[in-house]
């Protein structure tokens, strides 16, 4: 009862509230496009609304996008809400902001939720508005918005807000938006031209799609070229343009018949038997190809089917006509200096993307190379196969992981869990050496099997630990985002911080083996234990010592891993084999064997992506086949051992 | 119909009381084919836990038939060709009435050949890649019309995204989808030079490519959507990948099918705001039944436990049941699979799920927003969308249709009017 | 020296008879032509295991005998597998696609129908054309052959490159696991033209036999992979006696002294590598249409590790020992994950066997590597009263180096 007599305010209200353009009543006139909004309708409900502007608008606007309004059931009114503890709200007027309820039960309000389509558009009608607003964030937002969707509106309110523009980065920014405008929008041509070659300098992607939208161009086909049209190429059927794509081209624009495929072929014959036969070929015989289509040839002489299209007409058809495109820009002055700037931009995004490629392939190079350094040590200086070198790494990870569940702070966290990780994953490794490994150093291949073992009870126990879900590891604010040099070579903080972990490694493990009395003591006993043994070096610790090093720095490895990939019970999995393989490779025994065999098995791997982006499996595919060719030929590694250190 | 001596009396009890037909073997025995340990036991061990709770529901409201229901689970150990052997197992050892199973595309072609020569019975929860349809099994999880397709109009209409990459793992669910999206996205006038295609292993790490490839993709100053089927663990490299770009939901929206509550608990996912998934169930629905549904499983499994789609699915599709065998009168498979036909059942995000003669269900689709608190926020809700086995995108599939109530057929090629194969293809 | 192979080696003839009476067991209580005790899931099952001991022989000839720890040979068992079930799709899909299209006005022609049965198999993957590696997929004669042709020529090509450079030891079992992990990403990938993750599946229907229920069709299987047990038994125990044996196990004690005697030791392991390869391959032939569905996953080099735990626990160097531990680990590992082993309640944890059963297998092996050496089969040496001299972890060749030879190389 209530609600019909609201309404029936509502309907006195309305014409009332367009003279009085009052905003509410605005939104009601629209409620159901409001409260429900899509992007195809939304475009002139806005225009309208900001064409009224009634009072409250852009405050109405911003908590729009910000999913801050809510419609109240009973009555359909929208209100600004702001939630209070659990599911209650406190209601605010929409025109005036001022507080109407204080705790109201979050059922008897519907929230409105616009998608990113149509908060874009809200974005975008907000702009005039916050471009000259004096709180900086939304100004930003207001350029963003203005980036987002380039319009030829935007020209004036942007240029004039540039003067007032107090922030130096932000002023920029707006100077280089007007810029793009320009170049797009200018009525004048000069005006463009100079715009465009003033942009020549960058490569970002803004600056390229504005330029490929300059020369946006469609593929047309005519018997002739037009006059003035401004052509972009002339294209010929079969060098650079496939015949048959040329062909239905000339189908599809009514300047050709269409060809008669099989499949047309037999609907045809099927529609034509008469007294079991097709042409006087019998059904039961028009199983192949050549006997239908004689059987078509005798339907096309009696005049019952349209001959087949040869493939002479189509040649001639191909002959006669041409193939071009042609730039929507119709000046052509224009589209030469679009053409001229993004000719010069492309060649340095060309050297861009290989110094991308290496930064990729350097960084994949170091996530081999912290994964396999451990094993660099265990096998490749003790000669002690340890297939469980990978759940090593997962330990780390996990360490990792239970340390951020104790300590919420991410950085100390960090700082935490990477000596912890070492400590437990050290542990680890001295444990198993003293219980298994020590009574197989000279059975290689059962100490293969048996840390085999080991790693599927270990993998098997993460699992019952933590179970087969991944974990999240996160990292630290600071290790957030991306070193940009431009758009196009950027390389993300974590990926540099593994890098440079990398490189710690590589050189503090040199300084163990080559500058300290542990590392001299290794050294001695893989070469030579009883030797060594009876120069007073005990070499059952010695063992110890080096495999735990070895253990530890997979776990630090692993907090590495985890922090850019996952952390789940099988990531040790997916790391052993490249690992083994990055050792052998590079030559066993030796660290800097290993940084080449990372090196080289990195980069492998980047440049076969870039031959094939489409299929990174491949391209892994190709990486094990071309190491296992490698060892083939060169069956000690990049970095040989020789003289009496290599063993021989 | 044997009886077992010790059922006897209480059959005869039962037949005395009421009904003639519920002559039935006591108890109703019903098989539950997930893994429970392996790859894949993270998702499906969450489906047997649902298994198991819907059927103490309905065993309180006093079982089916008047017989108790008792489940019988199987571990086929993430193994796919242990999953055939389970299921034989399943319907020859313990001659179960209907099975609740499978997660994975590869799990249920290797369950096919079985449950089509036992004439058993299989509701599939899990959204798949179409292209299938045979007479013992009820998809209960979504085709590609109802996520794929509707979640591809979102971007073109309500994002206007100009320029397509589908991202997927090398396996057949992305493979198939991305095959029909390509051929839609051309239906809508979308070059083929605006669709890249990029197909990465399983568990993949290394994203640091492939994210720059698709940034890259914006230099012609087309709007860039991403269409992500990358299934399980790679996710998360993905997504930090992504974040670690500064690619936001504003510049590059990227909507995933195979991401929903479980997946984002392994993530930090303030980060990735605003980027969408396509379901027909998010948690963050607000009906009075999905209240009573997530207090049930969290009143089960534990607080922090979520609840999603596969979930719902089996939801739908044993309550289906129980009402067919129910209106059937017995657990026959034929019987309850006609019994079937036409059932409705209301969903939990609202409105109601009906049967489909092609053995999938009508249901909404709903396309979410990340939250901070890795849930989703729900921005676009369809009516209710018939499953379509056949999609209508590809051309070989075009002129197919499954209707097993009227035509009795999956594969039924309406451009010549017959039935193309009986059994499904494996 | 005139005694016969079998006098000589009557653990052969031993072996035969309990196969042969297993057999006649499983026969008798299979549900297909005797008292119905065995369910068709179990015989296939046992039917799956005889073939998996096959597989493991061959690899106990391989390692245990001629001392190549291959990483590998469970790629070639897939192999094997792959190459019938090519056939086998062919014709099952191939009898489809005649039936649905004899319905048609006009007759196929040879072009649509193979289209048609491309479709029907690529259809899954978003494809619709035959690979070329599906050239001779129609005719079983001719895939029978690929069973033994493929394995054995891979085989033969890795092993010719490996042990031509002298690549032994860890290296080579490292080599053959990126060997299977190659071929598995390989077939991993949709373009590979082998259905990619999914793989060939509905291999248990086995075309013209659309009718026969599988209960009879999983005991013809047992008989077979029964029948191929005992003749790779036989044969594998005859090139590991003799002269050749002696050769093939001094190749595993030292192979630098037999080099020197004026053996040509590349050959010898070419030898053995190359056959038991075409064993794995014949074995998955058996194998996977009794498993129904063969995939990438299959041949992952985790398999292939399996197949040397099996042989491991079973006892290298003895070809029972290796049969005890592929059917005894297999056997277990399926009654554990099964669900079949009661729970253990420690009244502040339940042990679920589904969960702890692996790590229960890890631990076994590594005390065997430490404690048991000769495995399951060892034990047969206590009933003989065959008396070892007591080696603390020390089993296998010289003692001398701290760092034996194949560590290095």
């Amino acid at each position: 009862m209530l609600r019909t007599l609201l309404a029936c305010l509502t309907l006195l209200w309305l014409p009332l509230g367009a003279v009085a353009q009052d905003l509410q009543a605005f939104l009601q006139s629209h409620r159901s496009d409001i409260a429900d909004p899509s992007r195809r309708t939304i475009g002139m409900v806005i225009d309208d609304l900001v064409a009224l502007d009634p009072p409250g608008t852009a405050a109405f606007l911003q908590a729009w996008q910000a999913k801050d309004i809510w419609v109240r059931a009973d009555d359909g009114l929208f209100f600004r809400a702001t939630r209070k503890s659990g599911n209650l709200l406190a209601l605010h007027d929409i025109a005036t902001g001022d507080r109407v309820a204080d705790t109201v039960p979050g059922d008897a309000l519907t929230q409105v939720k616009p998608n990113g389509g149509v908060r874009r558009l809200i974005g975008e009608a907000l702009v005039r508005f916050q471009l000259s607003d004096p709180d900086i964030a939304l100004r930003r937002d207001a350029v963003n918005a203005i980036a987002n969707g380039l319009d030829r509106s935007q020209i004036v309110p942007l240029a004039a807000s540039i003067e007032g523009e107090t922030d130096p980065d932000l002023k920029a920014r707006k100077e280089q938006l007007l810029t793009f405008l320009e170049a797009r929008f200018a009525s004048d041509p000069a005006d463009r031209i100079s715009a465009i070659e003033g942009m020549a300098g960058a490569l970002s992607i803004e600056v390229r799609a504005i330029l490929n939208q300059i020369l946006a161009k469609d593929f047309e086909v005519a018997p002739t070229l037009p006059e003035g049209a401004n052509i972009a190429t002339i294209l010929t059927p079969g060098n650079g343009l496939d015949r048959d794509t040329a062909y239905a081209a000339l189908v599809t624009a009514g300047l050709a018949r269409e060809r008669i495929g099989a499949d047309i072929l037999r609907a045809r014959l099927e529609a034509h038997i008469e007294g079991g036969a097709v042409g006087g070929v019998p059904v039961a015989r028009l199983d192949t190809q050549p006997a239908r289509e004689r059987a078509y040839a005798a339907l096309v002489a009696e005049g019952k089917a349209a001959p087949l299209v040869t493939v002479a007409a189509v040649d001639a058809a191909l002959e006669t006509h041409v193939f071009y495109e042609v730039y929507t820009e119709p000046d052509s002055t224009i589209t030469d200096a679009a053409r001229a700037a993004l000719d010069q931009i492309e060649t340095r995004v060309a050297f861009s993307q290989v110094a991308d490629l290496t930064l990729d392939g350097i960084s994949l190079a170091s996530i081999y190379f912290l994964a396999a350094i451990g094993l660099a040590i265990t096998f490749g200086v003790m000669g002690v196969i340890n297939m469980a070198h990978g759940e090593f790494i997962m330990m780390g990870a996990y360490t990792g992981y239970v340390v951020q569940l104790f300590i919420p702070d991410y950085t100390i966290s960090l700082i935490v869990a990477l000596p912890l990780a070492f400590a437990v994953t050290f542990g680890a490794g001295v444990v198993m050496e003293r219980l298994v490994i020590r009574w197989l150093y000279h059975r290689p291949l059962e100490t293969l099997l048996a840390t085999f073992g080991i790693s599927i009870m270990l993998q098997q126990l993460a699992k019952n630990i933590f179970g087969t879900q991944a974990r999240p590891l996160t990292s630290p604010g600071w290790l957030d985002g991306a070193w940009v040099v431009n758009d196009v070579v950027q390389i993300s903080h974590i990926r540099i911080a593994i890098f440079l972990l990398a490189l710690m490694f590589l050189t503090l493990l040199l300084v163990i083996l080559k500058r300290t009395r542990l590392g001299l003591e290794v050294r001695a006993v893989t070469q030579n234990p009883r030797m060594a043994a009876s120069m007073g070096i005990n070499p059952d610790r010695i063992n110890m010592l080096t495999f735990g090093l070895g253990s530890g720095i997979a776990g630090i490895a692993g907090v590495a891993i985890g922090l850019y990939a996952k952390v789940t019970s099988e990531m040790g999995a997916d790391y052993i084999v490249q690992s083994f393989m990055t050792v052998v490779v590079g030559g066993v025994g030796n660290v800097w064997g290993t940084l080449a065999g990372a090196t080289l098995i990195g980069f492998l791997q980047k440049g076969i992506e870039w031959f094939n982006p489409s299929n990174t499996l491949a391209a892994q595919t190709y990486m094990v086949l071309f190491v296992i060719l490698f060892i083939q030929f060169r069956p000690k590694g990049i970095v040989a051992l020789k003289g009496r250190a290599a063993g021989d | 119909m044997k009886l077992d001596p010790k059922n006897l009396i209480g059959a005869t009890a039962l037949s005395l009381l009421a009904l003639p037909a519920a002559a039935q073997d006591c108890p109703v025995k019903v098989g539950v084919l997930h893994s429970l340990s392996g790859t894949m036991a993270i998702s499906e061990t969450t489906l047997k836990d649902t298994m198991l709770m819907l059927i103490d529901q309905q065993n309180e409201k006093g079982g089916v038939l008047g017989c108790q229901i008792e489940p019988v689970v199987v571990d086929p150990a993430s193994d796919w060709p242990l999953f055939a052997e389970k299921a034989r197992e399943l319907l020859t050892v313990h001659d179960v009435d209907v099975i609740f199973g499978n997660w994975t595309s590869v799990s249920r072609k290797s369950v096919l050949p079985v449950i089509e020569e036992l004439n058993g019975l299989l509701f599939y929860p899990v959204q798949y890649e179409g292209e299938e349809s045979s007479k013992n099994v009820f998809y209960t999880g979504a085709a590609p019309n109802q996520q794929a397709i509707p979640a591809t109009d979102y971007f073109l209409e309500e994002l206007g995204v100009e320029k397509f990459a589908l991202l997927g793992t090398d396996y057949v669910y992305p493979r198939t989808t991305n095959n029909i999206l390509e051929s839609y996205l051309k239906s809508k006038g979308i070059a083929d030079e605006d669709i890249f295609v990029n197909y990465t292993p399983f568990g993949q790490s290394d994203w640091a490519t492939i994210v720059s490839d698709v940034i890259a993709l914006g230099a012609d100053g087309k709007q860039v959507g991403v269409i992500s089927t990358i299934n399980g663990d790679a996710n998360i490299g993905f997504y930090k990948e992504l974040a670690a770009a500064g690619v936001s939901a504003d510049d590059i929206p990227v909507i995933a099918f195979s991401v929903g509550e479980e997946e984002l608990s392994g993530l930090d996912t303030s980060n990735l705001v605003g980027h969408l998934a396509a379901w027909n169930y998010f948690q963050s629905a607000d009906t009075p039944a999905n209240k009573d549904w997530i207090a049930a499983w969290k009143a089960r499994m534990g607080e922090d436990r979520v609840t999603n789609d596969p979930m719902e699915a089996h939801y739908i599709g044993f309550n289906m049941w129980v009402n067919a065998v129910t209106e059937a009168g017995t657990t026959d498979v034929d019987a309850v699979r006609s019994a079937m036909y036409g059932q409705e059942f209301p969903n939990l995000t609202g409105g109601t799920a009906v049967l489909q003669p092609n053995h999938h269900l009508a249901k909404p689709v709903l396309i979410g927003e990340i939250t901070a608190d890795g849930q989703f926020d729900i921005v676009s809700q369809t009516a209710e969308v018939p499953g379509d086995a056949w999609t209508d995108y590809l051309p070989e599939s075009a002129v197919l249709k499954s209707d097993w109530k009227d035509l009795g057929c999956g594969m039924y090629n309406t451009e010549t009017a017959t039935c193309v194969q009986m059994t499904s293809n494996y | 020296m005139r005694r016969s192979f079998i006098a000589r080696h009557p653990s052969v003839l031993w072996f035969i008879l309990c196969l042969a009476l297993f057999t006649l067991l499983v026969t008798v209580l299979s549900e297909a032509a005797g008292v119905g005790g065995l369910s068709t899931s179990f015989v296939k099952t046992l039917g799956k295991t005889l073939c998996l001991c096959l597989v493991a022989i061959a690899m106990d000839v391989v390692w245990g005998y001629c001392g190549i720890l291959s990483l590998g040979h469970f790629a070639f068992f897939g192999i094997g597998g792959y190459a019938i079930g090519m056939w086998l799709m062919h014709a099952r899909t191939g009898a489809l696609v005649a039936e649905s299209l004899s319905g048609n006005v006009i007759p196929p022609t040879e072009t649509e129908i193979g289209t048609a049965i491309a479709n029907q198999i690529f259809g899954v993957v978003g494809a619709s054309e035959f690979p070329a590696i599906w050239a001779f997929s129609h005719s079983l004669a001719l895939q029978l052959l690929m069973v033994v042709l493929v394995p054995g020529l891979l085989a033969l090509v890795f092993g010719w490159l490996a042990f031509r450079s002298r690549v032994t030891g860890v290296y080579l079992s490292i080599l053959t696991q990126a060997m299977t992990l190659a071929l598995s990403l390989y077939l991993f990938q949709n373009d590979s033209g082998l259905r990619g993750n999914n793989g060939l599946s509905g291999l248990q229907n086995i075309p013209g036999y659309e009718d026969t229920p599988q209960a009879t069709i999983s005991l013809a299987f047992f008989w077979a992979s029964a029948a191929a047990l005992a003749a790779g038994y036989i044969l594998l125990a005859w090139v590991v006696s003799g002269k050749m044996g002696s050769v093939i196990r001094g190749i595993r004690d030292d192979e630098a002294r037999v080099r020197f005697l004026g053996y040509h030791v590349e050959s010898y392991k070419l030898f053995v590598f190359t056959l038991t390869a075409v064993i794995a391959g014949i074995a998955g032939a058996l194998y996977y249409p009794q498993a129904g569905i063969i995939n990438p996953t299959e041949i992952a080099p985790i398999a292939s590790i399996y197949l040397a735990v099996w042989v491991a626990i079973g006892g290298r160097g003895r070809l029972y020992g290796a049969v005890i531990g592929a059917a005894f680990v297999s056997l277990v590992a399926s009654w554990f994950t099964g669900g079949g082993a009661p729970p253990v309640d420690l009244g502040f944890y339940t042990i679920q066997w589904t969960d702890w059963w692996l790590i229960l297998l890890g631990l076994s092996f590594v005390a065997v590597t430490l404690f048991f050496p000769k495995g399951i089969g060892g034990l047969f040496d206590l009933l003989g009263g065959v008396r070892v001299p007591w080696r603390v972890g020390d089993y296998g060749p010289g003692k001398g180096a701290w760092r034996q030879e194949e560590g290095r190389e």
